[in-house]
């Protein structure tokens, strides 16, 4: 990534609402609060050793396994810490990490924890007809994200894009499709300890993305497949405007014939490079 | 019991313009294989809770040199064998056990193949059929190393160990690891094949549960449902059909794709489902909707939380007028369907380690939810996404005692399993004997709901006897601590499905 693209990615996200200063970014063990107002209303928490403070971390497409540490990086939200008894995050990002924890289970205490409501970003039954394209087809960058180290669709979150994307595939008719699978190498130091994504994990996620487009009916010989490590933060619709999680994507670079890439990106952000060159 | 009622066969035949031959149907409802006659239009069969009903939709059809019926291998086995009409089109143990004694252990239904526990025992002895006799459990023998839906040969990522084979059928030079062709003999009840429309309808493109889109059927280009087998070792029902003929029936020619098609067309034309209660009465009265007849008029594949509730076609029941012309007995029954309905959609609890829930989708582990987060189709109380879950019916420590079934220790090469670490022990890998990945040891894929009066024992290896033992290894294994009222609306509500 060029320095000029990666101030204009950071000047985007910065414009997409994200105060970067204030963002979080910790490994901890997670706790579970059993709060009961109804399916999915049990709240997750995670102390960060460094400042002691309780975090609410619910609100995370991926939800923690009480088993294992997770990474959580997330924006502290202007809300009260009723619900669940800590500060609330939101935007939020939690990953599953693979070192071990002791299960920890709080009461409810009086929280009353969140009333399950279905997220926006969730892809709708086969039954309900996807909106037409607007416009004429131009060639675009879809962003889909993953979890740290994975190389698996996010529920309601990274499949609802990759459905974006698929939809717009359809209408457009391109001529080819650049999938670009990306992994965040440079380590970085969280909670005392160098994070870093493997090399490997850039080649998974291409190939999920090739393999998922194939499932959806894009034909084989249109899709070309790239990796990069050492990835560069972009203005991601499903990231949230938190940076550390757009590193982490494929991009599916649809190519159509005759066209520029559409300045206007998905979601509003800025335009991007094109991913792999 | 089991008086086949060929009154009300014949009488609901002519109402629906179908015909019974008079040899169709034995005494206690038992259809067998090359039995001529033309299928019932609408065919009541009475069972310990009361009746089911089976409705076979659009143009009869004669099942003479039919291949659903025709035993069109040498053992004499057809799919009709194992997929009885009066037992929701699956096979209920009290009606292995009466075939046993009607036919003193000669029945193509007790073959060597897979009707006993294992081909080398001596087939005369009832204790050689103990599985199917006491379980209704029929040997399953997968390949190894695995192979997957298109066949395909599939490199594991774990290996498998023999730790206990009280058959034979796993460790022997035969049948087993040591055998020529190596294999794993586990052991499954059959499948109902009925309300087929629901278990091949595809509600959303995606499956969370695999990260990734459904696949294709390599053959129409259509999504699979992901719902037809135990082990979703076929995804469509043409590989379903091509798995049994050889294994099943022993029949090793290619079935032509007529043959297929006739018996597809024939599977996807039943619907079963519980009609009457002995002390509910009918199903469909005061605005429910029990029976099989909305199932066939109802479109498949709707999502119960974003549409018509799950089990919601009983909800009228929570409200009857004070002056219907019921009994107390039979309102008291039909209210503890509705609450039993209501309790498998809204009485929640802890779901903990089980894969396919908790892992890898990211729901948590824990997630707090009810019965009806995985049963969640409409209608039909599958999984509208593919139904692979580990609810620890077949993995210890959560299995219950099972020294009849073989046990395996499974160790996964590369990653531990997310929930039981390295090393699984298991008397059956499930779905891992398809993708040959150690995460999914244990995966059974949910099935229907429907008809469950008539098929007893349940859960796949046959472990709950009776719809109590099923609510009961819930409550043990996610410490819900229902009530005792809540155990039995929940049994009720099951009765009547």
């Amino acid at each position: 990534m060029t320095r000029a693209s990666a101030l204009a990615a950071l000047a985007a996200l910065a414009s997409a609402g994200a105060a970067e200063a204030q963002s979080v970014r910790f490994v901890a063990c997670p706790i579970y609060r059993d709060t009961d107002a109804g399916r999915k209303s049990g709240c997750w928490l995670a102390d960060e050793a460094a400042s002691g403070i309780r975090y609410d971390v619910s609100r995370s497409p991926t939800q923690p396994d009480w088993n294992f540490e997770i990474l959580i990086e997330g924006e502290p939200a202007d809300e009260p810490d009723t619900a669940c008894g800590g500060r609330v995050l939101h935007p939020v990002r939690v990953s599953v990490l693979p070192g071990a924890c002791t299960r920890h289970m709080l009461p409810a205490e009086g929280h009353p924890g969140r009333r399950f409501v279905l997220p926006p970003r969730n892809v709708r039954p086969l039954s309900e007809a996807r909106p037409p394209l607007e416009g004429p087809a131009t060639t675009r960058t879809f962003h889909i994200l993953f979890d740290f180290n994975r190389a698996f669709l996010v529920y309601q979150l990274s499949d609802y894009l990759f459905d974006q994307a698929i939809t717009y595939i359809r209408s457009a008719d391109p001529r080819r499709i650049v999938v670009t699978g990306h992994a965040a190498t440079r380590p970085t130091l969280v909670s005392g300890r160098e994070l870093a994504e493997d090399p490997a994990i850039a080649e998974a996620r291409a190939s999920l993305i090739r393999e998922a487009l194939v499932r959806m009916g894009v034909p084989e010989d249109r899709i070309v497949v790239r990796t990069r490590t050492e990835a560069d933060i972009v203005a991601a619709e499903g990231a949230d405007g938190l940076a550390e999680p757009s590193r982490r994507r494929v991009d599916i670079l649809v190519e159509v014939a005759g066209t520029q890439e559409q300045a206007r990106r998905p979601g509003g952000g800025a335009p991007s490079r094109p991913a792999g060159q | 019991m089991r008086p086949f009622s060929s009154f009300v066969l014949a009488a609901a035949a002519l109402l629906c313009g179908g015909s019974v031959a008079a040899s169709v149907g034995e005494e206690y409802g038992w259809w067998g294989p090359g039995q001529e006659g033309s299928f019932p239009a609408v065919a009541d069969y009475p069972n310990a809770e009361g009746t089911l009903r089976t409705l076979l939709v659009g143009a009869p059809v004669e099942t003479a040199d039919h291949p659903f019926f025709a035993p069109i291998g040498p053992s004499g086995r057809a799919c009709i064998t194992c997929h009885q009409p009066s037992d929701a089109m699956g096979l209920s143990v009290e009606t292995i056990r009466r075939r046993w004694e009607e036919t003193a252990g000669r029945d193509p239904l007790f073959a060597a193949v897979d009707g006993s526990n294992c081909p080398i025992l001596p087939q005369d002895r009832r204790e050689s059929h103990s599985l199917l006799l006491d379980h209704g459990l029929i040997r399953i023998q997968r390949p190894w190393p695995p192979r997957d839906g298109a066949d395909r040969p599939v490199d594991p990522d774990f290996d498998i160990e023999v730790v206990r084979d009280p058959w034979g059928c796993n460790s022997g030079s035969e049948y087993g690891l040591r055998a020529r062709q190596p294999s794993i003999s586990v052991y499954r009840r059959p499948r109902p094949v009925a309300n087929l429309k629901y278990l091949t309808a595809v509600g959303f493109a995606y499956d969370p549960k695999q990260g990734l889109p459904l696949p294709r059927d390599p053959e129409t280009g259509e999504l699979i449902s992901g719902n037809l087998m135990a082990d979703g070792r076929a995804g469509t029902l043409h590989g379903q059909i091509r798995d049994a003929a050889p294994t099943h029936l022993e029949f090793f020619d290619e079935m032509s794709r007529e043959q297929r098609l006739r018996i597809i067309d024939f599977e996807t034309r039943i619907f079963t489902a519980q009609y009457r209660h002995r002390i509910g009465g009918r199903l469909d009265d005061f605005g429910a909707q029990g029976g099989p007849d909305v199932l066939a008029r109802s479109e498949p594949g709707q999502l119960g939380s974003i549409g018509r509730a799950v089990w919601s076609e009983f909800e009228a029941w929570e409200n009857i007028p004070a002056d219907a012309p019921i009994s107390a007995e039979e309102r008291a029954f039909k209210q503890s369907v509705a609450r039993g309905a209501r309790t498998f959609r809204e009485r929640t609890f802890l779901i903990t380690d089980s894969a396919g829930i908790n892992s890898p989708i990211g729901f948590g582990n824990p997630v707090r939810n009810s019965c009806v987060f995985c049963h969640n189709m409409t209608m039909m109380g599958n999984d509208v996404a593919p139904g692979q879950v580990d609810l620890g019916t077949t993995n210890l420590p959560f299995a219950d005692p099972a020294p009849h079934l073989p046990l395996f220790r499974i160790t996964c090469r590369r990653d531990p399993h997310p929930h039981y670490g390295r090393v699984i022990l298991t008397h059956d890998p499930g779905y891992a004997l398809t993708t040959g990945r150690c995460a999914d040891v244990g995966k059974i894929t949910l099935q229907s709901m429907r008809g469950l009066s008539a098929r007893a024992p349940y859960f796949a290896n046959g472990s709950a006897t009776d719809l109590r033992a099923v609510v009961d290894y819930y409550d043990r294994r996610y410490d819900i601590r229902y009530t005792e009222q809540e155990k039995q609306d929940l049994v009720n509500l099951m009765s009547v499905l």
